[in-house]
């Protein structure tokens, strides 16, 4: 096999000016959005409201993943000193020793960590650690442009789709602070675009790599990649049916790929066992802190008590106990999460971003021509979509839109840049897609560059009583934040605050994002049809 | 036929199946799908029974005890007979249970009440393979539909209980077979099954009694515009006559027994009565309420069938109707399918049943079994749907199986729910166990309201024959009107009017001043004869002849 990224080389000799433009547009967005202040902040700073609150770590979600890289640089510590763990609460775990610990797998703290070390050289810890999360969001959109090329579509559809995916979802949000969501789409597209382009033992072996990997970045990325290894499967056995034989033909060499598996597993275990106490115990399976008592004032106990206790009323969850591994799960919650992934206000498809459901129809026309990848595509979005569906907290917290299904999004998508090539002369479906795409894309970059902590809807009568004021709870709450706070983004904060508002800052980066998107879609209806389209 | 060979590629192993044999074989199971189903699913029926038995959970349902009792009564106490089939409850059930229930550890381990919920469940999965067979699903399609009826916790739970649920899916499901057959092959015969299982159906639940009535006007409407008027009359007038027998002797009953033929619908312990009394109460929400009727419905189909089950089935209905390629027949049938949807949101609608869904009807369950009433329904549209989606069967089943897995590994069952902590659910083994080791050792009578307290006669262990209730004719008079000669125990819920018995106690002199409260629980209290009455008190059956007088 020859490792040549014809795809990329492709890209760079034909469409240098017009498409590197985009291309750069997409990294001028990424930068603008990027959460941030300067420094190498201690922990005693991170625990000050400019850093939580205000700041970048305005969620647990990051805090608690940011927490253990901090403590493995800083501390050189698996688990977390007081103030650590002060700053990780309410996602912090207890061991039965009574030492606090990341309540996450460890696998996205430990890939933050190149980027807080070259950030801390140059003053900029927590930039570094953000502006990973940032990379490998824009991998993602480089992947799902090279699929897309793969499976026949053209440059220009496929741009569109990962510029959808990128700026049109709730994507942006999770691409500039940390989050798990996008390591998880780089686990899919990765292992995908390595089955497309390679058919031998070597993609093989990076797609075991990735799937025993990704378990230790999010566990429940094992059902999530569950379909892809069905895919890498077919690779090792392979059925063929003829009018007069069943041939099931066997790969040895290929099963022993399987044992790359083992690496990823073996770190796992090594951190379950010096973290959690078993190689085999999961940081969620651990008894659960709501927060520090030697660290925090008592009121601050009680708030952060009584805001868990409301969300676990709404969520009919109680995360104080020890859970089993399976016992998240729970069919009986599919019907809510099924309304609150598509059809609520507060987290729904159809509020936040309505433009991936061109995909539904992408995977209608890819069913028929290219069928293993659209049982693959398909298998991962409903996994995504049961798994979280299933969850107890299918809301994903305090957030914006619903971040567990960022994976979906993403494959929704890739499929979307189906159905945009085949439709791309169709004058009423392309306006009604950009129509679509435009109304997405501004009301993510308002959850990117405001907050990203919505309550949902069902803790906001409890939270008023608390607050004595309205609170919102769609992405009009990201506006309100942008007016009354101005942006978190680094850029906002360092260079563009003496001089603009932040809601100007947002018409600004809204516009850039509008205007590229526009270009391509329009760019798309009157350019020529690709040769190889699906 | 079977070689294990090295190709070209010296690393690669080849097993080679001679394909006539594969097909050979699948057509094996093709032919005897019939045959491999019933043992299958005799198999998780008898499994799936033997847990709930040991887990104390197959009689935990208020219902499934009273269920028990009729049958019981219809042949031990003080007063056996038919008779006591009572007039609220269709009576097949009751009936079929008279054949084991004689037998102590089949009444009161709910057997005799669960073998006929587990030969229905057997015979429901059988018939939706049929089903599925006859408009060409292919065996993954028919064994899809098969899994998501047999593989659904609450199907698994009913058909371990004595409750009515499983009985109606079987019958529902063949009567809706034979009619598919009836417009597939014209034969008459099959036309004649289909009203024979309908009128089965129609004396379990009255749910039967709406499928009778939509596959009546299914029949005569479909026929009359392809045959004309006079042709549409014969069939109906044909399939309606047999098929409503069960209803006309219903009715009959009613009127004999309880001397009105309506007895059923507004007598004192009918739905009604019971709907009323919540409507006053002001909780029943649904009435008159199309948008409540139909959400609370498809909250519990989701929660029996599975949201995604649920969602999957409706596009499967809608599919097979679409369809071009199945016949305008087959599709008429198939509309048969939606007849438990329809009614159970009518009933809501017109206040005739009530259903509590937890946080849409406060903090409680009630009814919510009501929801399992279309899987059968769904798994044969998501059967035809595995089918017809022929590149995605794979995916789909994957998809199925992953949901699956989380229902039973969460042990999400709605209906063991309702019957533990919902309003089907009562505790009385204290008072249950109260009687059993104060009254059981002794002589004497219980004198109790069986409408009220059936699952405190069921829980007490004690023979039936022990218990003087509104069934037991001129004992139940007697006692009534001379307490302190008749019960030597008499269990009532105290100051409630809704029990009967201390409705006409509550200011007789015998009562008042012979007997004592010896214990109080939360749904019932026990009073006793003082020692010094005891001498006057009969404790042996006395009448000879003692007709019935249901009451």
């Amino acid at each position: 096999m020859k490792f040549r990224f014809e795809g990329l080389r492709d890209m760079i000799r034909r469409e240098a000016f017009v498409f590197g433009c985009v291309w750069f547009v997409m990294i001028l967005l990424l930068v603008s959005g990027i959460r941030g202040l300067p420094g190498n902040p201690g922990i005693d700073e991170l625990n000050t409201a400019s850093w939580t609150g205000t700041g970048p770590f305005e969620s647990s979600n990051d805090r608690g993943r940011f927490a253990l890289t901090y403590s493995l640089l800083e501390d050189h510590s698996l688990s977390f000193s007081i103030p650590v763990a002060a700053f990780a609460a309410p996602d912090l775990a207890v061991t039965a020793d009574g030492r606090y610990v990341s309540l996450f797998a460890p696998g996205v703290s430990f890939m933050l960590i190149p980027g807080y070390y070259i950030g801390r050289l140059f003053h900029y810890s927590q930039v570094g650690a953000f502006v990973v999360v940032s990379l490998v969001a824009f991998v993602n959109a480089v992947l799902l442009y090279l699929i897309a090329r793969r499976i026949g579509v053209g440059r220009i559809a496929s741009l569109i789709g990962s510029f959808a995916f990128l700026f049109a979802t709730p994507a942006f949000t999770y691409a500039v602070s940390v989050s798990q969501h996008h390591f998880a789409v780089f686990f899919i597209f990765a292992s995908i675009y390595a089955l497309l382009k390679w058919d031998d033992w070597k993609a093989l072996l990076l797609v075991w790599f990735l799937c025993a990997w990704s378990v230790a970045v999010d566990n429940p990325n094992l059902f999530l990649l569950f379909p892809i290894g069905l895919l890498a499967l077919v690779r090792i056995v392979r059925t063929r049916i003829s009018s007069d034989r069943i041939r099931i033909t066997l790969k040895p060499l290929r099963v022993f790929t399987i044992l790359i598996m083992i690496v990823p597993l073996v770190f796992f275990g090594w951190y379950n066992s010096n973290a959690n106490g078993s190689a085999f115990q999961l940081a969620g399976t651990l008894r659960r802190a709501l927060s520090v008592s030697q660290y925090q004032s008592e009121s601050e106990q009680r708030e952060l008590e009584t805001l868990v206790a409301m969300h676990e009323e709404g969520t009919g969850d109680s995360g104080t106990d020890s859970p089993s591994t399976v016992g998240f799960f729970k069919t009986r919650n599919l019907y809510n999460g099924f309304f609150v992934h598509f059809l609520s206000p507060d987290r729904g498809i159809l509020y936040f971003t309505p433009v991936v459901l061109f995909g539904i129809a992408g995977l209608v026309i890819l069913s028929r021509k290219r069928r293993e990848l659209a049982n693959t595509l398909i298998a991962v979005v409903g996994v995504n979509i049961l798994l979280y569906s299933m969850w107890g907290d299918p809301w994903g917290g305090w957030s914006f839109g619903s971040r567990y299904l960022v994976p979906t999004y993403a494959v929704l998508c890739l499929a979307a840049t189906v159905a945009v090539e085949q439709w791309r002369k169709n004058r009423i479906f392309m306006l009604v897609f950009l129509l679509i795409f435009g109304y997405s894309l501004w009301i993510n970059v308002l959850g990117a560059l405001g907050t990203n902590a919505i309550p949902p809807q069902a803790e906001v009568l409890a939270l008023e009583q608390l607050t004595g004021h309205e609170e919102k709870y769609t992405y009009q709450r990201s506006w309100d934040y942008l007016v009354v706070n101005g942006s978190k983004s680094l850029v906002y904060q360092t260079i563009a605050k003496q001089e603009i508002t932040g809601i100007q800052y947002y018409l600004i980066v809204g516009s850039i994002g509008m205007v590229a998107a526009t270009l391509l879609v329009v760019g798309l209806h009157f350019s020529s049809r690709a040769k190889d389209t699906v | 036929m079977r070689t294990l060979d090295r190709h070209q590629n010296p690393i690669e192993a080849e097993i080679s199946l001679d394909r006539r044999s594969a097909d050979r074989f699948v057509r094996f199971i093709d032919r005897n799908s019939t045959f491999l189903v019933t043992v299958l699913l005799t198999f998780v029926s008898v499994s799936a029974f033997a847990y709930y038995y040991a887990n104390g959970l197959g009689v935990a349902y208020n219902d499934a005890r009273s269920h028990l009792d009729i049958g019981r009564r219809v042949v031990e106490g003080l007063n056996p007979g038919a008779a006591q089939l009572g007039s609220v409850w269709l009576p097949l059930t009751h009936a079929l249970m008279g054949l084991t229930i004689w037998n102590d550890f089949m009444w009161h381990s709910g057997l005799a009440g669960a073998l006929w919920s587990m030969i229905a469940f057997v015979g429901t999965g059988v018939l939706i393979d049929r089903y599925l067979k006859e408009i060409g699903v292919g065996l993954l399609g028919r064994f899809t539909g098969v899994g998501i009826f047999a593989a659904n916790l609450n199907t698994l739970y009913l058909q371990s209980t004595a409750m009515t649920e499983l009985m109606l899916l079987g019958t529902m499901t063949a009567g809706c077979y034979f009619f598919l057959l009836w417009y597939k092959r014209r034969k008459i015969l099959h036309l004649v099954a289909a009203a024979f299982f309908i009128a089965l159906s129609t004396l379990v639940r009255y749910d039967g009694w709406f499928l009778l009535f939509m596959a009546a006007a299914i029949l005569f409407l479909s026929t009359w515009r392809e045959g004309g008027y006079r042709k549409a009359e014969g069939l109906f007038i044909l399939f309606s006559t047999l098929g409503g027998f069960g209803v006309a002797l219903w009715v009959l009953w009613n009127a004999l027994i309880f001397k009105d033929p309506l007895y059923f619908a507004f007598g004192p312990y009918s739905a009604h009565a019971q709907q009323d009394q919540l409507e006053s109460a002001g909780v029943l929400p649904t009435k008159w309420h199309w948008l409540p009727s139909i959400k609370v419905y498809f909250y519990a189909l989701a929660y029996n069938s599975g949201a995604f089950t649920m969602i999957l089935g409706l596009v499967g209905q809608v599919t097979m109707w679409l369809d071009r390629r199945l016949s305008r027949e087959v599709r008429t049938a198939s509309a048969l399918l939606v007849a438990p949807l329809l009614f159970n949101v009518l009933a809501l609608y017109l206040g005739h049943s009530v259903l509590y869904i937890q946080g849409l009807s406060g903090d409680t369950w009630f009814n919510v079994r009501y929801g399992i009433m279309m899987l059968p329904s769904f798994a044969i549209a998501i059967g035809y749907l595995t089918d017809r989606l022929r590149g995605l069967r794979f995916t789909l089943v994957g998809l199925l199986l992953f949901t699956t897995f989380f229902m039973f590994s969460s042990g999400d069952a709605v209906t063991i729910d309702d019957a533990r902590v919902g309003s089907s659910q009562k505790n009385v083994s204290e008072v249950s166990g109260w009687l059993h080791a104060n009254a059981g050792p002794k002589k004497g009578f219980i004198l109790i309201s069986a409408a009220s307290h059936d699952s405190v006669i069921f829980s007490s262990g004690l023979p039936m024959s022990r218990f003087i209730h509104e069934g037991t004719g001129k004992y139940y008079d007697a006692a009534i009107e001379s307490p302190d000669h008749w019960a030597r125990w008499i269990v009532v819920r105290s100051y409630s009017d809704d029990d009967s018995t201390w409705r006409q106690l509550k200011d007789n002199e015998g009562f008042l001043e012979r007997f004592e409260k010896v214990d109080s629980y939360p749904f019932a209290d026990i009073y006793e004869l003082r020692p010094e009455f005891i001498s006057g008190l009969v404790t042996d059956q006395i009448f000879a002849d003692n007709p019935g007088s249901e009451r």
